[in-house]
């Protein structure tokens, strides 16, 4: 990633973004959103019908009675043909109605609400924890490239980025929560219940969440910094004034590179409440990823096509920030391509 | 017994294992002491998932959800055991007692006296026989099989409710702990609250009222200050949560997030636990034997050598000792020694016989099958071990893991051949008792035998137990004869409790009704510090 | 998992290895690369010359046996299968799928990125949007469909997983290819008439495909990551057939007890991912610095 401009304060930003360009990338990129919503939720509803099985069956058990089931069925309108569930469904949620649960009866909005603040408290949690201690770390190492701790910091990156999240999850809770005794090793308690509790209870998750990030974004930054340290042109300038190191790793590369960063924790928070699936699963965290996995077992597809959306809500917004700052950093992107 | 199969198998552990065993007798526990709150885990894959709520009538998964039903309607009957197990019978506890007339084909079912909601009104044979409808219209398959009369069910005065059959049923009564007419909510908080809010904030007479409740998730349950036992319940406060499995809750336990959890099936998690004294291991009399299934309306079961290839192939006991240490006991018919008329060998039964197997296949000029399970750890684990000895025997195995829907698509289509289940329960002639898999007229059968049906429905109309015992022993006996369908281990899982909990089927053996044992909350309690 | 999914075409971006010496370049690539070798021969060759008992069929009597056992160097799972043995067949099919996705990736996301990328307009909103789609798809939910409308099986898990390369794959080559369109040659084949699919296979093919092949490394690890997760939720490969995940799901149901039956797999795991995300990383670094 290339410097933006020299000495580029906040403010500019802000003022780059009110500029007209920007502004109608900003509605373009928007209108595009809308057809990718619409193609994922036409896919999921497809892609659900697909599966074998529905609520009724699965609801009833091994031991129903195909009458039983049938029953069922109606009473649930499973009966009515997908197309037209499409459409009853899409009417409802352009108004924001998404209907109720197959299986217990709740509105889904209130599920959703439930569930996404759990998950969502859950990825704060590991992009503060990542950044908090890979932009440090990132910082010390390029601040002198090829030392020890630059050594050992990328063997441990790259090692850490090797971690299937699932074995690392399961090492933690046999080391952390059974041997040690330290964080409890499921269960979830609620901010509102006691603030000490619902951070020791999310501190184990959110550091299986956490670790890889930190060592990409370790990688990430430190790479980023070394090559602005090492070849561009305003390093040098500050350089030749008489700035000390710290104070051009500070100031001038390291603003530069929170843009990148930006970027790719934006682009990463799209695929992040998806990676909590597993997680959510080892430590039995009542979240987006467990309800959307339970719902899929009990094959209650209004919920499943709701949580679908959100992830893809979160997904597509996601890459829109990333895409509109990238654009909004790098003036070649913006007028070369389009 | 339990030091000897120790010895036998050569269990040995990687990691973990403490040397000093717990003492296998119970302990002196002192009389019991009132207070103190309860964590229990359930597993979310079974007990621990209530997705439609606990309305009797309305949950749809009734039959796994025993712990959280009783503890919040308490039961008309509730099997009770001694405390290694013996003697189990079942008793009335909301009801004061029964008595059949016309031969079989009435019950009068008397309430106890005095019985309140929670909420305050009365649990009368109205409100019984109200509760007895709604749950007979529920879409559960824990709703009884009862061959019940047109307008069958009716009252007499205040406390007595009749039950009139078209045939004589004397297993009514043992069909009620497992199923949802054992479970009498109030009309009134019904009607009050309606359906929906209901299911979510149930009003029963049991030990315990809800305090809140998540679907699938946890259950707080509070004492209940207007319940009918005197001193009763002991737990202040009792709290069901849900749970992934058997590692996660081990490790609740030990964490001290929990205090109980029901159904351990892992074998080295049980030897691992009971080689930990800060808990205490009980493993529940087996009523509920594995069976191979066989399709015998279709190729290759269709002839009987092929059934009995499969007969001679298997190895049952390798496998009891070396998947489950040795624990649990292979039985030849479809009740465990838990359950009511175990034989411990069935005449005629055919056994491990390698060579006979493999003469038998080259005979029948080889055997293809196709084997399935519902997904499930422990069954993948004996399909494995039954796919090995299939083919040692030289017999082709496919193994196929089901869903729960696909599972119901392939007995509905008729085209499985042979799937390893469960078959049997304490009383065969409820709950998945053995009609399930052998009647004709059941859907998951892979039998179709007049004689065998008779047998059975004899078998569920006979109230002398003698009778009734030599009945399934025939019925036993017949299956083996034709090889309809090989048995195995019976198997129970196991609870866990951390020291200083006590409680019938908790700490104490209560054969498992159907799967999971039915623990007696109200008796359940805690040492206090 | 998913986590370096997304950040990965935005990595394979930065240039960022520390500049060492001719040697130590040649060995950062080196070492990796003989460490796949070795893998890869173990992994297919081994269970053929090898005194390796079956990775199924075991003993159902020799179960849980401890590592170092007499015949079963890392010991038995439940079922008395050899651990060492399913590790190796284990390793097979993790190879094989991690293989087949990327080069569906690679070959179907690639010349959608150059095609994408190289006629820009209507062609190229319409292809990234529809890949938009997939992406903000939750692949969960696509992989469970499959799983359970066609069964899990190898064959359905490359599919699965290769819906979600395809996308990622298409990015990074369409990054590339806008790139490679700005250079001089490029302009001068346009000028000079040349036909799209020619300009395609003969200029732009060869100049991204030290991009791709890059990020096929990285992507190597990140499926083989993948599918284990598939199989760890039940939806990969079935056992009794051996994948690391599986394994490892199958270890966790019993983690505290028998921490070997999670660990060896594990091992196995982490080895292979580190060896893909080292070679990956040192040929990006070769290839940004030319």
């Amino acid at each position: 990633m290339t410097a933006v401009v020299d000495e580029g304060p906040p403010a500019s930003l802000a003022a780059r973004l009110v500029a007209s360009p920007s502004l109608r990338l900003i509605g373009k990129r928007l209108l595009t959103a809308v057809p990718i919503l619409l193609g994922v939720s036409v896919l999921s509803f497809w892609v659900l019908n697909l599966i074998p099985g529905n609520a009724a069956q699965q609801l009833l058990g091994a031991e129903a009675t195909p009458e039983q089931v049938r029953a069922l069925e109606l009473r649930l309108g499973l009966d009515e043909p997908a197309v037209s569930r499409y459409l009853s469904w899409l009417g409802g949620a352009l108004t924001g109605d998404l209907g109720a649960s197959l299986v217990s009866d709740q509105p889904v909005t209130e599920l959703l609400w439930s569930h996404l603040a759990v998950s969502g408290e859950l990825v704060l949690l590991a992009f503060l924890i990542s950044l908090g201690l890979a932009i440090p770390v990132a910082l010390l190492a390029a601040y002198k490239p090829n030392s020890l701790f630059d050594r050992i910091s990328m063997i441990v990156s790259i090692s850490g980025l090797s971690v299937a999240n699932y074995v690392l999850a399961l090492l933690l809770v046999l080391v952390f929560a059974v041997q040690l005794a330290m964080f409890p090793a499921i269960g979830f308690v609620p901010l509102g219940e006691s603030v000490g509790d619902n951070l020791r209870s999310l501190a184990l998750p959110a550091s299986a969440i956490a670790f890889p990030l930190f060592c990409f974004y370790t990688r990430f930054l430190r790479g980023d910094l070394v090559d602005q340290l090492q070849g561009e042109d305003y390093i040098v300038t500050a350089r030749a004034k008489g700035i000390g190191p710290w104070q051009v790793l500070l100031r001038h590369a390291f603003r530069n590179s929170t843009f990148g960063l930006i970027t790719v924790v934006g682009l990463n928070l799209g695929t992040l409440i998806g990676a909590t699936v597993i997680t959510e699963q080892i430590f039995a965290l009542p979240g987006l990823g467990q309800l959307m996995l339970q719902a899929i077992n009990s094959r209650d597809f209004v919920v499943v096509q709701a949580c679908v959306v959100v992830f893809a809500v979160v997904a597509v917004g996601a890459n829109l920030l990333a895409d509109l700052l990238y654009a909004v950093l790098d003036p070649r992107i913006r007028y070369g391509s389009r | 017994m339990r030091l000897l199969s120790f010895l036998l198998v050569p269990v040995l552990f990687a990691v973990g294992c403490s040397g000093g065993a717990s003492p296998a007798g119970p302990e002196a526990a002192g009389p019991p002491q009132r207070g103190g709150e309860l964590t229990v885990l359930e597993n979310a894959s079974f007990t621990g998932s209530w997705p439609t709520g606990l309305d009797p009538a309305t949950n749809t998964t009734g039959g796994a959800n025993i712990p959280m039903m009783s503890a919040i309607y308490g039961g008309l009957f509730l099997l009770r055991a001694n405390d290694d197990g013996s003697g189990a019978e079942v008793a009335p506890n909301q009801a004061e007692g029964y008595e059949f007339t016309d031969g079989g084909t009435t019950v009068r079912i008397t309430l106890r006296e005095g019985i309140q909601f929670s909420d305050g009104t009365p649990l009368d044979a109205e409100a019984v026989a109200f509760n007895f409808q709604r749950a007979l219209e529920s879409p559960c398959t824990c709703k009884p099989t009862w061959p019940l009369a047109d307008d069958g069910i009716s009252t007499e005065g205040d406390r007595v409710v009749v039950l009139r059959f078209t045939r004589p049923y004397a297993a009514v009564i043992h069909s009620f702990p497992a199923s949802n007419v054992n479970w009498i909510a109030s009309p009134t908080a019904l009607e009050n609250l309606g359906e929906e809010r209901f299911k979510i904030e149930p009003v029963g007479a049991g030990p315990f009222t809800v305090v809140s409740n998540t679907l699938n998730s946890e259950l707080v349950l509070q004492r209940n200050p207007q319940y009918f036992k005197e001193g009763l319940p002991y737990l202040d406060r009792l709290t069901f949560k849900s749970i992934g499995g058997d590692q996660p809750a081990y490790q609740a336990l030990l964490a001290g997030q929990a205090q109980a959890y029901e159904g351990l099936t892992t074998t080295p998690l049980l030897e691992q636990a009971q080689a930990d004294p800060r808990l205490t291991v009980t493993l529940q009399p087996p009523t509920s034997p594995y069976v191979v299934q066989l399709n015998t309306k279709a190729a290759p079961f269709d002839d009987e050598k092929a059934r009995e290839a499969i007969y001679h192939a298997t190895d049952f006991e390798a496998i009891a000792r070396g998947l489950f240490g040795g624990r649990y006991p292979v039985s030849q018919m479809f009740t465990g020694p838990g359950g009511l008329f175990h034989q411990e060998k069935i005449e005629g039964y055919p056994e491990y016989d390698p060579d006979r197997a493999r003469q038998l296949v080259t005979e029948l000029g080889g055997l293809d099958v196709t084997l399935g399970t519902l997904n499930s750890y422990v069954a993948e684990q004996v399909m494995t071990a039954l796919q090995t000895q299939w083919k040692q025997a030289g017999i082709n195995v496919d193994i196929e893991h089901y869903q729960l829907s696909t599972l119901v698509q392939e007995f509905n289509s008729g085209n499985w051949q042979a799937m390893l289940q469960t078959a049997g329960a304490w009383d065969p002639a409820s709950g998945v008792g053995v009609a399930f898999r052998f009647s004709s007229t059941s859907p998951f059968s892979g039998v179709d035998d007049p004689e065998l049906d008779q047998l059975l429905n004899d078998a569920a109309a006979t109230i002398d137990a003698g009778e009734r015992e030599q009945l399934y022993r025939q019925a036993g006996e017949l299956i083996g004869a034709n090889a309809y369908a090989p048995f195995g281990l019976a198997f129970a899982p196991a609870n866990l409790a951390v020291k200083g909990v006590h409680g019938p089927g908790l700490t104490t053996k209560i054969p498992p009704i159907v799967v999971n044992t039915g623990v007696i909350w109200d008796e359940v309690w805690r040492e206090q510090q | 998992m998913a986590v370096v999914d997304a950040g990965a075409p935005a990595l394979a971006d930065q240039p960022m290895a520390p500049r060492r010496r001719g040697w130590a370049r040649g060995l950062e690539i080196v070492v990796p690369a003989t460490v796949l070798g070795i893998l890869a021969v173990a992994c297919f060759l081994g269970p053929l010359v090898l005194p390796i008992p079956d990775p199924i069929g075991g003993n159902v009597l020799e179960s849980y046996l401890p590592s170092f056992s007499p015949g079963h160097l890392l010991g038995t799972d439940p079922n008395g299968n050899d651990i060492l043995a399913r590790i190796l067949h284990g390793g097979q099919s993790s190879l094989t799928v991690a293989l087949a996705v990327n080069l569906l990736g690679l070959l179907v996301g690639g010349t959608l990125g150059a095609l994408s990328g190289f006629a820009g307009g209507i062609t190229d909103t319409v292809i990234m949007r529809l890949l938009d789609v997939l992406i903000a798809f939750p692949s969960l939910v696509l992989t469970l469909a499959v799983a359970q409308s066609l069964g899990p099986s190898q064959t359905n898990t490359i599919l699965a997983l290769a819906f979600f390369s395809v996308p990622a794959f298409a990015r990074v080559s369409r990054a590339a290819t806008l790139r490679l369109r700005e250079l001089p040659f490029m302009a001068a084949a346009g000028l000079c008439g040349t036909p799209v699919r020619r300009v395609l296979l003969r200029h732009v093919a060869p100049n991204i495909a030290p991009q791709l092949i890059t990020f096929a490394m990285l992507g190597m690890g990140i499926v083989i990551v993948i599918e284990g997760a598939l199989s760890f939720l039940g939806l990969g490969i079935p056992p009794p057939a051996p994948s690391w995940g599986n394994m490892i799901a199958q270890g966790q149901q019993s983690l505290s007890a028998t921490p070997m039956l999670v660990v060896w797999p594990s091992v196995a795991l982490f080895v292979t991912v580190l060896a893909f995300n080292l070679l990956g990383e040192s040929l990006r670094a070769r290839w940004s610095r030319q």
